[in-house]
């Protein structure tokens, strides 16, 4: 059975990756920049999992670490929407380039 | 008694500290401080000048720093000089303190007037114990302080303020010329020491140059604080001070101090000829000088003020024609009738408010007290005969004759007679004639001034008797006992014409000064026109203030204007270059920080692509 | 290499995701931009399937798909925001990060491109959720119990952070 290649699973992995990573640089809206990110942290758990089934030592351990990148994952959107929110009901806007107080 | 003196600034300095920390809560109580503790001062300075009339000099020092194998000590000294300053100061001093109960009733700062009077005292008293030249010149610099305090006491006056930064910057050029005296001297003797260097210098250990320049120096310092010409400026100025300062420091404490310095200093200036001549001549020009002034002055301060310099001139032309006798005894008579005229006319001010003599007059009836006691001190200053003036003056007149400059010994005679003139155009001017103030306000003043008025005047009718050609020479005696070689004689003999002629001096003046400002038979302007070219120069005082103020004033602030641009142009535009630049590179830099989190990462990730496309490309570092 | 039933998923289910990443990039609407990422998430979740782990699929389906993206609307609801997304940067700016991209892409690239690995048979499909279960009650113990205290943290955090501060606003009045 000739299966799809690992290389196969990393390449899509890595364009994800270099999707979610423009997307959190360029967008200005606060909510995409952090969607993005999570695209990002998907691009990584493909890897994992990819690796747990075609790597030099398959093992469960790959899945196992992606359920846990997935729990950070979902507290990480969490606490973002969360700062999001915070920030929102200072500063009236959800766009990143108006969040500028670190400035000088 | 002796060992114990170092208490008697003490107790000045008491009352200083104590009524600085907590005058405030006792306010009029304060003077009761001052009082008590400089009477403590007065007795013990008696106890000690008695004490050293059996016993000799006293002296104590310790070891104060040691540089090298150069020891600096600290201590006081008690002779004969010292001694009797002691008692002249704590005795002026108390009975100013007690007048000044009075005078300054009802004052604000009353008891901040009375810690600083005892600062002052502290200082001066400090001043005449010193053992070395160098303590001398801390007390010196102290006394220049305390007068800076109390000629500004009345600090929002305008006037005031002025003139106790003139004071203090006037004596202040003197005290260089002290500082470079004494640091010549240490460098050529290798010691503070009076009596180190006393022997060196008679030992001709100094070339002679050498030692004039030293001498003049000092002379220098003394000229400042003594208000000699032509530092002379400030001294009536100073009049801006409440009177029972300028009582103290034209009396006893400020002034004085000059005096005492060439006197102290005496056997090096002994040693100079031409510094003998600088001192002579300064002195006598300054008494001419000052007498002039004080001929067409209408403020009675001001007055009595150039009279002092003028009679300081004298004991300076005393000292400088070798009369060590003859100008410590008039700086004795002189402190005891000044203070006593100041504290007169300070009773006059205080009965009229007006220092102005122009407004003054018909007086004598309505100040029964104040009024003869006045005329004891003009009388005593005049030189009037058997009165303590008349022995001093004549031992100065002596001095001057014997020494031998025939035409210092002129002016003298005319500066005596001017001054027997001037003192009685303030006193007829003050007391004769109609009175022109309003009748009512005049009122005698209260006991607790005229008590201190009345221990003056008798001072100054018998100090002059320990010092007489008929009755024995004992100040004399006694000052110079021990020291004959370097002090000269205990009194100098002249022609008795000398004593003849001295009093009919001084009986013209008194005669002109009654026929013109009593009786008005010789009208005011018979010499010269009161707007005339003459008057003019003498009223404004020789212009000095201004000359000074144009050349001396204006070369400053020409240099100053110079050195302002530098700072301005080329100090400030180096530094603001500097600032500046720095200032564009945090501009740069902070316009890099625009607050953007998207920038940073962006700029973050184009870091770590550019670093992996290399490593990409070159295979790395490793291979 | 013929066209395998497995190859041809891959493809569908790659396409999906790349195109879902792509419209995120280039939809305007807010909400266009997170629907579209859920097909990206789905297929995510499919790819996990080919790669069999059915658990860590499904788990993609219900984390990421459901939680995420319902809590992703939440926030665009919750925040006036402006319906178009507007360019934000200048166009030197998107270039040179679009290169960036690129040089890290290829860079990237040609270390899987180097990467051979033999492939080995795998007992991951049996039992895969009782495979996981096994390992992480045994030698995953500890970083799962952490991975709990961790959930806990970021729902009180999260709460205190959104929670209307009443006191603060009443203290600014002051």
């Amino acid at each position: 059975m000739t299966g799809v290649p690992l290389s196969a699973y990393l390449v899509l992995a890595l364009v994800l990756f270099c999707i979610g990573l423009y997307g959190a640089l360029v967008k200005r809206n606060v909510v995409i920049v952090l969607i993005s990110i999570e695209l990002m942290l998907n691009a990584a758990n493909i890897n994992l999992v990819a690796f747990s089934k075609f790597g030099v030592t398959p093992s469960i351990t790959g899945q196992v670490f992606s359920l846990f990148t997935i729990t950070i994952a979902a507290a990480e959107a969490a606490v973002g929407l969360a700062i999001l929110m915070a920030l929102y009901r200072n500063r009236k806007t959800v766009n990143v380039d108006e969040m500028d107080s670190m400035k000088h | 008694m002796m060992e114990n003196a170092w208490l008697i600034p003490i107790f000045p300095l008491v009352t200083f500290l104590v009524l600085l920390l907590s005058g405030r809560r006792w306010r009029e109580q304060g003077a009761y401080i001052g009082i008590l503790l400089t009477l403590a001062s007065f007795i013990l300075s008696l106890l000690v000048l008695i004490e050293r009339f059996k016993e000799p000099t006293y002296k104590v020092t310790i070891d104060w720093l040691s540089i090298g194998g150069t020891q600096l000590t600290a201590g006081f000294e008690i002779n004969q000089l010292n001694a009797l300053m002691l008692v002249i100061v704590s005795l002026v001093s108390l009975l100013v303190q007690i007048y000044s109960k009075g005078y300054m009733y009802g004052e604000e700062r009353f008891s901040i007037f009375y810690a600083y009077l005892g600062f002052f005292t502290f200082a001066m008293l400090g001043l005449v114990m010193a053992p070395n030249l160098l303590q001398l010149y801390f007390f010196w610099e102290l006394v220049g302080v305390g007068s800076f305090l109390l000629i500004g006491f009345y600090f929002y006056k305008q006037e005031a303020k002025k003139a106790a930064k003139k004071a203090f910057i006037m004596t202040r050029i003197g005290d260089v010329g002290l500082l470079i005296g004494v640091i010549l001297l240490f460098w050529e003797t290798g010691s503070f020491e009076y009596g180190e260097i006393f022997q060196a210098v008679q030992a001709g250990e100094i070339s002679v140059g050498r030692l004039t320049l030293i001498a003049v120096l000092i002379f220098i310092g003394a000229v400042g604080k003594s208000g000699q010409f032509p530092l002379h400026t400030w001294l009536p100025d100073a009049m801006e001070g409440p009177t029972p300062v300028s009582a103290l420091i034209h009396a006893a404490t400020m002034v004085a101090a000059g005096v005492y310095l060439v006197a102290t200093m005496f056997p090096l200036f002994l040693a100079s000829v031409t510094a003998m001549h600088v001192v002579a001549v300064t002195g006598g020009f300054t008494a001419i000088f000052a007498a002039s002034i004080a001929l067409v002055q209408k403020d009675v301060k001001r007055v009595l003020a150039y009279s002092t310099i003028s009679q300081l001139g004298f004991m300076m032309l005393a000292l400088g024609t070798a009369g060590y006798v003859a100008g410590v005894f008039h700086l004795m008579t002189h402190a005891f009738f000044k203070a006593l005229l100041f504290l007169a006319a300070g009773s006059v001010i205080h009965a009229i408010h007006t220092q102005n003599i122009e407004k003054m007059g018909g007086l004598w009836k309505r100040l029964n007290w104040t009024g003869p006691l006045f005329l004891i001190g003009t009388l005593a200053i005049s030189g009037f005969p058997l009165l303590s003036g008349f022995f001093s003056k004549d031992e100065i007149l002596m001095s001057a004759w014997e020494h031998g400059d025939y035409l210092l010994f002129t002016l003298a005679v005319i500066t005596s007679f001017l001054t027997a003139f001037y003192m009685f155009r303030l006193f007829f001017m003050i007391f004769a004639g109609e009175s022109r103030s309003s009748v009512n306000q005049v009122k005698e003043s209260p006991s607790i001034m005229l008590l201190p008025m009345f221990v003056l005047a008798l001072l100054a009718v018998i100090s002059g008797y320990i010092q007489t050609p008929w009755f024995g020479t004992f100040l004399g005696d006694w000052l110079v006992e021990g020291n004959e070689k370097l002090l000269g004689a205990s009194h100098n003999e002249g022609p008795v014409w000398i004593m003849f002629m001295a009093v009919f001096v001084s009986l013209a003046g008194i005669l002109l000064a009654y026929m013109m400002y009593a009786k008005k038979k010789i009208p005011r302007d018979w010499l010269f026109k009161e707007n005339s070219k003459l008057y003019k120069v003498i009223d404004n005082k020789y212009f000095i203030d201004e000359i000074y103020f144009f050349t001396v004033g204006y070369a400053i602030k020409g240099f100053s204007l110079f050195l302002s641009y530098i700072e301005k142009f080329i100090v400030g535009g180096l530094i603001s270059t500097v600032t500046s630049s720095i200032e564009g590179l945090g501009k740069i830099g902070s316009k890099l920080q625009t607050g953007q989190v998207q920038q940073y990462g962006m700029i973050a990730f184009l870091g770590l692509a550019v670093l992996l496309v290399i490593f990409a490309l070159t295979g790395g570092y490793l291979r | 290499m013929s066209l395998s039933g497995e190859l041809i998923a891959f493809l569908g289910l790659a396409l999906v995701a790349i195109l879902g990443g792509v419209l995120l990039i280039t939809l305007t609407k807010v909400v266009h931009m997170v629907i579209a990422l859920v097909f990206t998430f789905l297929s995510i979740a499919g790819i996990y399937m080919l790669l069999s782990a059915e658990f860590v699929a499904v788990v993609q389906i219900l984390i990421y798909s459901g939680a995420i993206t319902i809590v992703m609307l939440f926030g665009i609801m919750l925040t006036k925001h402006q319906e178009r997304e507007e360019p934000s940067k200048g166009r030197w700016g998107k270039f040179s990060l679009l290169l960036a991209v690129a040089g890290f892409a290829v860079a990237v690239y040609l270390g899987i491109y180097n990467l051979h690995i033999p492939v080995q048979p795998t007992t991951l499909h049996e039992e895969n959720t009782k495979q996981i279960g096994i390992e992480l009650f045994s030698k995953y113990v500890i970083p799962f119990e952490v991975m709990s205290v961790l959930l806990l943290v970021a729902l009180v955090g999260a709460i205190v952070l959104a929670k209307k501060d009443d006191k603060d606003e009443e203290g600014d009045q002051l």
